[in-house]
């Protein structure tokens, strides 16, 4: 007879500027898989960060194993209870070996020293019970990722996990690896532990889950047995969302071509993309985490090498091996990371904003005009209306909603043909981003041709003229955004190679 | 609301411009001035002050060097080497080959530069860690130091060109003197300022600032990351060649271990001068203070006659606190924004 193991009830969690979860319930049993869905952005991971103790709850409760927990969970006492978490990223130390890995930071010793042959030994023993042929003595750097995870998986059975969350298991894996990693679920599953399963491959699903928890905008719209849903249901659950924002379309005539992209592989994420971006129009890229968005962009703006393919704008083919080939010819990314690629955050909100946009303020001899830095920079400030207390404070200091709003404003002093937006709306508030589609639209009336990659699906959908959407770093559809809708998008955006073989 | 941001920016325009620490460090300097004043009432004297002065130049310039390279985020090693190769250099060619003290000057700052080249090509470009880049070129530009004149110190400069000729190189670069100010005092001050308004006001002074808070960042807005880190290389091997050629002048000759561990020396004067070793930030006037440090400590602490093993340790100890200093005034200002 399963019992319920994790009852989290009521839960709530607020974000600056957002809120990631609202009066969320989550239960799971003994011996079961459940699933747990949603789009991008729907707060699952969010939810399962709450569980092993790495974001703390607002407002909730929370059973573990029917022992309510009152004070706040840490991830440590998160381990004591007996939960685990097998991230998306492997967490591993790649130079160590399999047996050091698993008991890090719990390392028998025997009179202080290390005893590498006890570790070896519990290493092989827990990994013989998976039926994992694995040797402990093994770098982990020498091994292929699904074994790395399996050693993940091995790792939190060590400390005597009984509740497992694996965030998207499969992204990274062959199908015949994902055969196996079933096969260890189903394992798993048989000794009594319960196991939460977040995945955005729906096929996956029929071969291993036994009851699905659909989220929706950090709130939790159902669970159920697996048996007694559809996937269409599903995935009507998972999107099923009205377009309550107002989103400012405006309307404009569709102008020449202004840049084609035509066979751009880079990597994995990037398979064969082609597409064309015409002016006076606003291209909406969606898909899935991971579906190869980012990674199109930054490789057709140089940021990443690229292995084949053309980008023409205005009718030349341009040879884009460094960023600074794409801005001199008007090809601008304002990109998805802030803190990582946009924001110089240790500088002033004045030199992040003129960075790109010296040539313009510099004479002959490179020295800057302090007044034109001054003009563009009150320009920016205005025209965006970036809230600050002067110009001269570090970027850091502003709130995420305007560190977008420098990010996007640096570009825009420049006569730019095509501007690339990835993300520009992550993480901010809806007055921010009604700013950000006002800044779009007046680009696209100045005949500017805007590509808009997004997560979410009504505003790509408010905002685009034409949808293209990607899976696996494909392009596998594309859609006029005024007819198309979210079902349309979601069943073009986890359309997956068939990994998963027939059983 | 408005009023607490309105603080916690004012705070943060302070600590991120490095001006807190600027301001901390000039108080400490004019502290230790009163002390050794007090302790010693010739520490004051007009003469005393004006050697002051020209034993801080090098120091000075040095420290430009290496807040330079700091600033980029990297570090520069070779620094004293440098300094010892270009002394060593310029005094192989006028003492034994009789070249032009001017001539010597101009060869000799080639192959500095060189090594400047060298060292932002190995770190930018082949992607090295730049503590061992420089690393490696310190280490062979030691070795070219030695290697100038078959790893002896030269004889006197004008032993060929005869001392007449060599005076005016030696009184341009330490004993000549302009408005009653030792010219070395002059050199470091012109290219202080040439150096203070390169990084503040030109586009490369800027993108050097960008690399070192960002660099993908900076090479997502455009910036040529590889060449902004050769420039900070370069600027940072020039000034180390014209204190190579301040200690050939002084001394006349070249000695092979001219510059010895100058680097961290320069390090020194750097970070006391609120320079960061994480890169992105550091002021000019910064590295003024930071060298004036120094300079009065080790000034006065002989003055005083304190014996150089304690030197040694109360010198190394401002400069842990000075930096402890910069570092309590940030985590101070970063736990306030969290609250807010």
């Amino acid at each position: 007879m399963s019992e319920c193991i994790v009852k989290m009830e009521h839960i709530s969690k607020a974000f600056p500027g957002v809120k990631a979860l609202e009066d969320v319930s989550f239960y799971l049993n003994s011996g079961e898989v459940m699933a747990l869905l949603g789009e991008n952005g729907a707060g699952k991971s969010t939810l399962m960060k709450i569980l092993s103790g790495v974001y703390t709850r607002d407002e909730g409760t929370i059973e573990v194993f029917g022992q309510g927990i009152h004070e706040q969970l840490t991830p440590k006492k998160a381990q004591e209870m007996g939960i685990a978490i097998i991230h998306q990223e492997l967490n591993m130390c790649g130079h160590l070996t399999v047996a050091e890995n698993i008991f890090l930071g719990r390392e028998s010793t025997r009179f202080g020293v290390l005893s590498q042959d006890d570790m070896n030994k519990e290493a092989k023993r827990i990994l013989d019970d998976l039926k994992i042929d694995i040797k402990p003595s093994t770098m982990i750097s020498d091994l292929p990722v699904s074994k790395q995870q399996m050693v993940e998986i091995a790792k939190a059975l060590s400390t005597n996990a009984k509740i497992l969350v694996m965030d998207e298991p499969t992204s990274a894996l062959t199908s015949k690896e994902i055969d196996e990693l079933f096969r260890i679920i189903r394992q798993l599953k048989a000794q009594g532990k319960g196991i939460a399963y977040i995945s955005h491959r729906l096929e996956e699903l029929t071969h291993i889950v036994d009851s699905v928890t659909i989220m929706r905008d950090g709130k939790f719209i159902l669970t159920t047995r697996f048996q007694d849903i559809t996937m269409q249901e599903i995935i009507s659950n998972m999107v099923g969302r009205e377009i309550k924002e107002k989103f400012p379309r405006v309307e404009c005539p569709r102008g020449g071509k202004l840049l084609e992209v035509k066979n751009l592989n880079a990597g994995r994420a990037v398979r064969d993309v082609s597409f064309e971006v015409y002016a006076g129009e606003i291209v909406g890229i969606a898909g899935l985490m991971g579906a190869g968005r980012t990674e199109t962009t930054r490789a057709i703006f140089g940021a990443d090498p690229k292995q084949t393919g053309e980008i023409i704008l205005t009718g030349k083919p341009l040879k884009i091996s460094r960023p600074i080939d794409a801005i001199k010819h008007g090809l601008v990314l304002a990109p998805e990371d802030r803190k990582k690629d946009g924001l110089c955050v240790r500088l002033s909100i004045r030199e992040n904003i003129t960075l790109p946009n010296l040539d313009l303020i510099c004479g002959r001899l490179g020295i800057i005009n302090k007044k034109t830095e001054h003009r563009i920079v009150s320009d920016a400030v205005r025209n965006f209306s970036i809230k600050m207390a002067n110009a001269e404070a570090d970027a850091s200091s502003l709130s995420g909603g305007n560190q977008q709003k420098v990010v996007v404003s640096k570009w825009l002093a420049r006569d730019s043909k095509v501007v690339i937006f990835d993300e520009p709306t992550r993480g901010i508030d809806v007055a921010a981003k009604v700013e950000i589609y006002n800044l779009m639209n007046q680009l696209k009336l100045q005949g500017i041709g805007v590509v808009f990659v997004s997560s979410e699906m009504p505003e790509i959908l408010g905002i685009s003229d034409r949808i293209l959407v990607m899976c696996d770093g494909r392009i596998t559809g594309e859609v006029d955004a005024k007819t198309a809708t979210q079902s349309e998008i979601l069943e073009l955006a986890t359309r997956f190679e068939n990994k998963v073989g027939l059983q | 609301m408005l009023k607490i941001e309105n603080h916690v920016s004012l705070k943060n325009v302070i600590a991120v411009r490095g001006m807190a620490q600027v301001l901390t460090v000039s108080f400490g300097l004019v502290a230790l001035c009163i002390i050794f004043g007090v302790l010693n009432p010739n520490f004051f004297s007009g003469e005393n002050t004006i050697n002051l002065l020209r034993q801080i130049a090098p120091i000075l310039l040095i420290g430009i060097s290496q807040a330079y390279v700091l600033i980029t985020g990297n570090i520069d090693l070779s620094i004293g080497s440098v300094v010892g190769m270009s002394t060593m250099i310029a005094s192989t060619l006028m003492s034994k080959g009789g070249v032009n003290p001017w001539l010597s000057v101009l060869i000799t700052m080639v192959a500095c530069l060189a090594v400047g080249v060298a060292n932002g090509l190995l770190v930018a470009k082949c992607k090295l860690p730049p503590f061992i880049a420089t690393l490696g070129t310190m280490t062979i530009a030691r070795g070219i130091a030695q290697l100038a004149n078959n790893n002896y110190n030269t004889d006197s400069i004008g032993k060929i060109l005869g001392n007449d000729a060599v005076q005016g190189f030696r009184d341009f670069f330490y004993y000549g003197s302009f408005l009653n100010v030792y010219n070395t005092i002059w050199i470091a001050l012109v290219l202080w300022f040439v150096f203070n308004f390169f990084i503040s006001s030109t586009r490369s002074g800027r993108h050097i600032y960008a690399i070192g808070s960002n660099v993908e960042a900076a090479r997502l807005s455009g910036v040529n990351v590889v060449a902004t880190t050769i420039t900070a290389y370069v600027v940072s091997a020039f000034c180390a060649g014209v204190v190579g050629f301040i200690l050939c002048a002084q001394a006349g000759m070249g000695a092979m271990d001219a510059g010895n561990t100058y680097e961290l020396y320069a390090v020194a004067a750097a970070v006391i001068g609120g320079v960061s070793t994480l890169g992105g930030q550091g002021l000019m006037i910064g590295t003024v203070i930071g060298a004036s440090i120094w300079g009065v400590l080790q000034n006065g602490l002989q003055f005083a006659n304190v014996a150089v093993a304690w030197r040694n340790i109360i010198i190394g100890a401002i400069v842990i606190v000075s930096v402890l200093l910069d570092v309590i005034v940030r985590t101070g200002a970063k736990s306030k924004k969290v609250i807010k």
